[in-house]
C-alpha cells in the first residue's frame, strides 16, 4: 500500500489536534486547581477573621495594659476584611499585617502565665495556630500550583497559543516585609 | 504463580463441565457436536502436554492453542474472581474495619485530640485534597495508618499514644506522609492487592466446599453479602469478616477435608468416599501447595518491595508537604523505638506508617498485683496532709481506679502546675517508705519540667515509666479480639519479607532530604558475618526452594492423571446406565 500525501497531512493534523485538545485541558485543569487554591486561602483567611474577636475577647480581662496591642490587631483585622478581594497584592499586604500584629499580641502574652492556664485561651490558641498553618499551607499549595500554571504556559511549544485562549499567568500570593519573620504561636 | 494454578484449575473446570453435560444427557441428548468439539479441545491440549512431557514434536500453532487451552480457562476463572472480589469489596467500605479496631471519633474539647484533627486538615490543604475523617483508637502502640479503598472513603486512623507522645511538629510529620500516600493512591494499590489473596482464598473455599462446612459456610455468608449488597454497618462488617476468612484460608486452608481423612471414624461408607473424591483431595492439596510456596517466596516478596516503594515515596511527599524532614525523621525514630501492638489491626499493619509490634510484647513492662497494692497504699498516704502515719485506716483505692487521676496529675505537672508537682513528690516520698523500687516508677517532677524544656534525657527516663503505665492502663480494658482471628492475616504474615522499609534506610533518605537524624553506623563486622552465612545458607535455600517446585510439579501431574481417570470412570458409569 502507498502512502498519498493526503493520508499524511490528515495524520498530521489529527496529531495535532489531539495534543492542543491534551494542552488545552491541561492548562484548564491547572487553572481550577489554581482558582481552587485561591478559593482554599479564602477560607482560611476568612477563619481568621471570625477567630480574632473571641481571642481578643478572651484575653481582654487579663491583658488591661495592652490595650494598644489588642487594638493593632482589631485595626489589622478591620482592614484586612476591607481589602479588595480580586486585588491579590493589596490582600496579601493587609493580611501579612494582621499576621504581625497577631504574632505582637503572642509575644506579649508570653508576660501573662496565668493565661497558660485557662483552658479556653488554650483551645482558641490551638485553633489560631492552626489557622496560621492552615493559611501557610493553603499559599504553599496556592503558589506551587501557580508555578505549575506558569511555567506549563511559557513554555514551548504552549507559550504560542496559551495567550490565544485566555490563559494568563497568575500572581503570586507572595509574603509581605511584616510577615518575613515566623510568626510564634505560643503562650 | 499464574501457571502452575491455572493449569490445576483449568482440568477442574473441563471436569465439571464434561460431568454437567453427562448429567444433562442423562435426561435429554445433547447434540453431537458438543462432543466432537469437547473432543478437539481434549486433542489440542494433548498435544501440548506431549510436548512438554515426552519431547514430542508439534508444531508451532497447535501449540499455542494448546497451552491456551490448558491455561486460559483457570486463569479466566482467576481473573474474574479477582475482578468479582474487588467490586464486591469496594461496595463494603471501611466500617467493618473501624468496628473491629474499636475507633472512635476524636473529642474537640479534649486539646490534643483537637489538635490532631487540625493537623489532619493542615495536611490536606498541603496536599490539596479533600480532608480525611480522621478517627482514634486506644491502642498501646504509638502509630498512625490510612485505611479505606480509595481517596474518597479513606480514613486516618491515630493512636492515642502518638498524640501523647509526639509534638505537633512531628505530628504533622507522621499525618503527611498518611494523606501524601492517600494522595498517591495508595490505598487502592493496597485494596487491589488484599483482593489478589481473597480471591485465592475463595478459590480454595470453593474447592472445599464439597467436604467441608466451614468452607461452605464462608461460601454461604460471601453469597448472601453479595446478593444483599447493603452499604450498612452490618453489612460491611460481614464483608470485613467474610475477606479476612478468605485471606486465612488462602494461606492455612480449612482443615475440612484432614478431618474427612483422618483415621479416627472410619466406615465403609467414608472410605468409599474418600475413594471417589481422592482425585479432588489432590487437586485441592496442589493448589494450597502452590498458592502457599508462590505467595510466600514471589507474589509476597514482590508486593512488600512494592510497598516499600510506596512509603519511600509516601516519605519524600511528606517532605514536600511540610517542608521539614526534620519532623517526619524524629516521629519515625520515636514510633519505632517502642512500636506497640494494634489490637483488631493485623490484617493492615501494612497501612501503618511503621510496623506494629507484636501484640503481648507490652504485657510484661505491667506493674506486678504487689506493685500495684504499694502504689495504691501510697497513693492513699499521700492524699493526707504531711506528717500523717502511713498506715491511715482507709482501706487503699484499687489501683485501676487512680492510674486515671496518676495519669491526669502527670499532664498537669507537664504543663507546670506547682501544685501537681508537690503531689506527685508527695506520691514518690510515699511509694518510697514502702519499697524503694517502686518509687523509681514513679517520675521526677524536675524531669516533667525538664523534658518540657527540651531535655532528652528527662524525655527519655520519662518515656520508659510512661510505658509502664500505658501497658497496664490498656491490660485493664483489652480491646476484644476477632473471633477465630488468632493467626494474623495481614500482608506481613504472607510474605517472607516485610512491607515496612528499615527505620535506617528510611532515616538515610531524609537524610538526604535535610533531615538532622541520628542513623547509627552500620556495624561493619555483623554485616560480615551475615553475608558469610548467607553464602553459606543461600545453596541450601536454593535446593530446597527446588525442591518445593519439584513437589509442586510432581502433585499438579498427579492430580491431573487421577482427574483425567476419575472423569473417563464417571462418563463410562453413566453411559453404561441405560436412558433413552
Amino acid at each position: 500500500m502507498n502512502i498519498s500525501p493526503e493520508l499524511i497531512a490528515i495524520v498530521v493534523v489529527a496529531v495535532f489536534v489531539i495534543w492542543a485538545v491534551a494542552a488545552y485541558n491541561g492548562l484548564i485543569a491547572m487553572r481550577t486547581r489554581v482558582q481552587n487554591g485561591w478559593a482554599e486561602i479564602d477560607v482560611q483567611l476568612k477563619r481568621r477573621h471570625d477567630l480574632i474577636p473571641n481571642l481578643v475577647e478572651s484575653v481582654r480581662g487579663y491583658m488591661q495594659h495592652e490595650r494598644e496591642t489588642l487594638e493593632a490587631v482589631t485595626q489589622a483585622r478591620t482592614q484586612a476584611m476591607a481589602a479588595p478581594a480580586g486585588n491579590i497584592q493589596q490582600r496579601s499586604d493587609a493580611e501579612g499585617a494582621l499576621s504581625g500584629a497577631l504574632g505582637k499580641l503572642f509575644a506579649v502574652a508570653e508576660n501573662y502565665p496565668q493565661l497558660r492556664a485557662v483552658e479556653s485561651v488554650q483551645m482558641l490558641q490551638e485553633q489560631l495556630t492552626s489557622t496560621e498553618n492552615r493559611i501557610a499551607y493553603a499559599r504553599q499549595f496556592y503558589n506551587d500550583e501557580v508555578m505549575k500554571y506558569n511555567t506549563a504556559q511559557s513554555t514551548f511549544p504552549r507559550n504560542m497559543f496559551a495567550g490565544l485562549f485566555g490563559f494568563a499567568p497568575a500572581t503570586m500570593f507572595s509574603a509581605s516585609d511584616s510577615d518575613r519573620a515566623p510568626v510564634q504561636v505560643k503562650i | 504463580m499464574g501457571i502452575p494454578l491455572a493449569l490445576v484449575v483449568t482440568p477442574l473446570i473441563y471436569a465439571v463441565i464434561l460431568i454437567c453435560a453427562d448429567i444433562v444427557s442423562f435426561f435429554q441428548p445433547v447434540p453431537p457436536a458438543f462432543w466432537t468439539r469437547a473432543d478437539e479441545v481434549a486433542r489440542f491440549g494433548m498435544v501440548a502436554f506431549n510436548r512438554v512431557l515426552n519431547h514430542q514434536p508439534a508444531d508451532p500453532q497447535s501449540l499455542v492453542i494448546g497451552a491456551a487451552v490448558m491455561l486460559l480457562p483457570g486463569m479466566l476463572l482467576s481473573i474474574s474472581l479477582w475482578l468479582g472480589m474487588n467490586a464486591l469489596l469496594r461496595n463494603a467500605g471501611v466500617g467493618g474495619a473501624l468496628l473491629a479496631l474499636k475507633a472512635r471519633e476524636p473529642n474537640p474539647s479534649d486539646l490534643k485530640e483537637l489538635r490532631l484533627s487540625d493537623v489532619v486538615q493542615e495536611m490536606a490543604i498541603a496536599a490539596g485534597i479533600p480532608a480525611p475523617r480522621v478517627m482514634l483508637i486506644d491502642a498501646p502502640g504509638a502509630n498512625a495508618a490510612a485505611i479505606g479503598t480509595s481517596p474518597a472513603d479513606a480514613r486516618i486512623i491515630v493512636s492515642r499514644r502518638l498524640i501523647d507522645d509526639l509534638s505537633r511538629d512531628e505530628l504533622e510529620g507522621a499525618l503527611a506522609h498518611l494523606i501524601a500516600s492517600i494522595g498517591n493512591g495508595d490505598l487502592r494499590i493496597a485494596f487491589r492487592v488484599a483482593a489478589i489473596f481473597e480471591s485465592c482464598g475463595l478459590l480454595v473455599a470453593m474447592i472445599n466446599s464439597p467436604f467441608g462446612s466451614q468452607s461452605r459456610r464462608t461460601l454461604w455468608r460471601l453469597l448472601r453479602y453479595g446478593l444483599a449488597g447493603s452499604s450498612k454497618d452490618a453489612g460491611a462488617q460481614e464483608a470485613d469478616a467474610v475477606a479476612e476468612i478468605l485471606s486465612r484460608s488462602a494461606l492455612m486452608g480449612t482443615d475440612d477435608i484432614d478431618r474427612l481423612l483422618s483415621p479416627g471414624k472410619k466406615s465403609a461408607f467414608r472410605s468409599l468416599l474418600t475413594f471417589i473424591l481422592f482425585p479432588i483431595f489432590m487437586t485441592n492439596a496442589t493448589i494450597k501447595m502452590s498458592l502457599w510456596f508462590f505467595s510466600f517466596s514471589i507474589l509476597g516478596p514482590s508486593v512488600a518491595l512494592l510497598w516499600r516503594t510506596r512509603q519511600y515515596l509516601a516519605d519524600a511527599s511528606a517532605v514536600q508537604l511540610t517542608r521539614n524532614p526534620d519532623g517526619l525523621a524524629s516521629s519515625l525514630q520515636k514510633m519505632s523505638d517502642d512500636p506497640g501492638a494494634i489490637p483488631g489491626g493485623d490484617w493492615a499493619s501494612h497501612l501503618f506508617i511503621v510496623a506494629p509490634g507484636k501484640a503481648g510484647s507490652a504485657e510484661s513492662a505491667m506493674p506486678s498485683p504487689r506493685e500495684q497494692q504499694i502504689l495504691a497504699q501510697a497513693w492513699a498516704a499521700s492524699a493526707q496532709p504531711a506528717g500523717a502515719p502511713v498506715a491511715a485506716a482507709q482501706p487503699p483505692a484499687d489501683f485501676r481506679a487512680i492510674l486515671p487521676q496518676v495519669m491526669a496529675l502527670h499532664r498537669s505537672a507537664f504543663m507546670g502546675d506547682p501544685q501537681a508537682a508537690a503531689r506527685i513528690r508527695a506520691l514518690s516520698q510515699a511509694a518510697a517508705a514502702l519499697d524503694p523500687a517502686i518509687a523509681s516508677m514513679i517520675p521526677d517532677p524536675a524531669d516533667l519540667v525538664a523534658a518540657r524544656n527540651g531535655d532528652r534525657a528527662a524525655m527519655a527516663r520519662l518515656a520508659a515509666i510512661t510505658r509502664q503505665f500505658k501497658a497496664h492502663e490498656q491490660a485493664q480494658s483489652p480491646a476484644p479480639q476477632r473471633s477465630g482471628s488468632e493467626e494474623s492475616s495481614g500482608l506481613s504474615s504472607i510474605s517472607s519479607l516485610s512491607p515496612h522499609p528499615s527505620l535506617k534506610r528510611r532515616l538515610k533518605r531524609l537524610d538526604r532530604m535535610g533531615a538532622h537524624a541520628e542513623i547509627a553506623a552500620t556495624d561493619r563486622k555483623a554485616w560480615m558475618v551475615g553475608a558469610v552465612i548467607g553464602l553459606i545458607f543461600a545453596p541450601f535455600l536454593l535446593l530446597i526452594a527446588a525442591g518445593l517446585l519439584f513437589l509442586i510439579a510432581i502433585f499438579t501431574l498427579t492430580s491431573l492423571t487421577f482427574l483425567v481417570i476419575w472423569v473417563a470412570v464417571l462418563h463410562k458409569i453413566l453411559t453404561l446406565i441405560p436412558h433413552h
